[in-house]
């Protein structure tokens, strides 16, 4: 049981959990390399779209949510690549894998740290895309509920199958291949979702694709808790 | 060991041969030519009775992914993967005769319909599967990757068929009722539903057949690397 | 409404593909059993010989 006389009374389970979400962000805040990387892939992209499209005013309109969505799954895939990269190379993961604790604490730790990561590169993709396109309806409280949605799915798997493709030979190409038939059903909800709040729908319109994203959320985290122990045994 | 042919193999290989060559027959000159559509009807019958097999090749991939990560018996593994190859090898006939039928009906040899949409994710999924193993040389990680990637996959392809559902479907429906507007929709009649039926049951048999020899394929390749292996030490 | 349309090209493509990808994965089963075998009968005498030694 809990001995340590925390003024929060937490479970091992929830402080194995909180110290690796602290290991990475501390990491993270002293190279800042991850979300660089992350970053700069994410402008590069939007500048990618802008000529390639050709975002005039009124085709940006009904594609602004599909650009936003492709720009946000990249950059979490260079993300979630990087990140657990890292504890393989460094060993941090073998090390955190002899310690007797929880290994779906570690799971959730992990994948929490990268959808803070995903949600800080749309946190500033957002503006910098309203600002390059004059474009300030970005900020509709719908578009941000589908972006935490979308991110925690996005995280719930990426973490998973990242967590088995750094272990392969073909680490480097792997995760993309692995993980994008699997987000299908999100980034379609996503995307639809955001145009709808976008372009102005209601609510009661759009909450099918919300709930789909909430049950995507619900189902992979569920499954990820259950199969996690089995890519991380030695 | 069991490298001799088993009786009941040799047994299933005839069967299998015999009974395509009549569910073939029954199809070309048994089952009445439908009266709008013509003769590319007739691509229905095997057309289904694929989409069948490919199904149950993938539920047998899932059942053997979770029968493996609660046993780490290598059998499921092998088990698995042969449901995920005779699966792929289905679900493309599937997919394929879909298309050519969609052509003359509905005038074009693609759309994003939800089942066809759904059913090429699936073979992306299970591509994406072959590749996951490629990656990896111990067979026991292999095994181990592969149950869970053949898990998680499964769960994602209903979630992806409600995605793209929400979109308007124009695929019939034949079996069950649901939309007789959908183009394309048929009813059948006796002689038709019997050859339908029967070649469901021609392609189960086919395919426990195919999956049983793509089982002993598996056993005999974990056999040469166990050799491998000991000359390697 | 006229009789049914003619559509016996694509009901031939439909089976040629049916067939052809059936064959084409049973000769892929039949060659790789091949192989395999091969592969063992190989490494069996290999390993004979080293049992000699």
């Amino acid at each position: 049981m809990n001995t340590t006389p925390e003024p929060l009374q937490a479970t091992p389970f929830l402080r194995v959990m909180f110290a690796v979400i602290w290991k990475d962000l501390s990491a993270e805040w002293r190279s800042r390399e991850l979300l660089s990387a992350m970053l700069v892939f994410a402008l590069i992209v939007i500048f990618i779209f802008n000529f390639a499209l050709e975002l005039d005013p009124k085709s940006r309109a009904g594609i602004t949510a599909g650009v936003l969505w492709v720009t946000f799954t990249f950059a979490g895939t260079i993300g979630l690549n990087r990140s657990l990269a890292m504890e393989k190379d460094r060993g941090c993961l073998d090390g955190l894998l002899l310690a007797p604790v929880d290994r779906t604490a570690i799971y959730f730790g992990k994948m929490i740290a990268n959808l803070i990561f995903m949600l800080v590169v749309a946190a500033i993709v957002l503006p910098v895309y309203a600002v390059l396109y004059n474009n300030f309806h970005l900020f509709h409280p719908g578009l941000l509920l589908v972006i935490v949605l979308g991110s925690v799915g996005y995280a719930a798997v990426g973490t998973l199958l990242a967590t088995m493709t750094v272990q392969t030979r073909t680490r480097d190409i792997l995760l993309p291949i692995l993980l994008f038939p699997l987000a299908i059903p999100l980034i379609v909800a996503s995307v639809k979702a955001s145009s709808g709040f976008l372009g102005g729908q209601s609510w009661s319109d759009l909450r099918d694709w919300v709930n789909l994203l909430v049950v995507y959320d619900v189902v992979f985290i569920a499954a990820a808790f259950m199969v996690f122990d089995f890519v991380v045994e030695e | 060991m069991a490298d001799k042919k088993p009786g009941l193999l040799t047994g299933l290989d005839i069967l299998s041969v015999v009974l395509l060559l009549v569910v073939t027959g029954m199809v070309f000159f048994y089952a009445p030519l439908e009266a709008v559509m013509g003769a590319v009807q007739k691509v229905f019958y095997f057309h289904v009775a694929t989409g069948w097999v490919g199904m149950v090749g993938f539920l047998l991939a899932l059942a053997a992914g979770i029968a493996y990560l609660r046993t780490k018996d290598m059998k499921w593994d092998i088990a698995g993967v042969a449901g995920v190859e005779i699966g792929m090898v289905f679900m493309l006939i599937n997919i394929i005769t879909g298309s050519i039928w969609a052509r003359p009906i509905w005038n074009t040899w693609w759309t994003w319909d939800p089942r066809l949409t759904t059913a090429t994710i699936m073979e992306l999924v299970y591509a994406a599967y072959l590749m996951l193993r490629q990656g990896l040389e111990e067979p026991e990680k292999r095994a181990r990757f592969g149950a869970v990637y053949a898990i998680i996959g499964f769960i994602s392809v209903p979630l992806t068929f409600l995605s793209i559902r929400i979109f308007r479907t124009i695929h019939p429906v034949v079996i069950g009722g649901g939309d007789p507007g959908a183009e394309g929709s048929f009813s059948m009649t006796p002689k038709m539903l019997q050859t339908f039926m029967f070649s469901l049951v021609v392609f189960s048999v086919l395919a426990v057949d195919l999956i049983w020899h793509r089982i002993r394929l598996g056993k005999l390749g974990e056999k040469v690397e166990a050799l491998k292996m000991e000359l390697e030490s | 409404m006229e009789g049914p349309a003619n559509t016996l090209n694509y009901f031939i493509a439909g089976y040629v593909v049916i067939f052809g990808i059936m064959a084409g994965y049973v000769t892929s089963l039949a060659v790789r059993w091949n192989n395999l075998k091969q592969d063992a009968a190989v490494l069996e005498e290999l390993k004979e010989k080293e049992g000699e030694k």
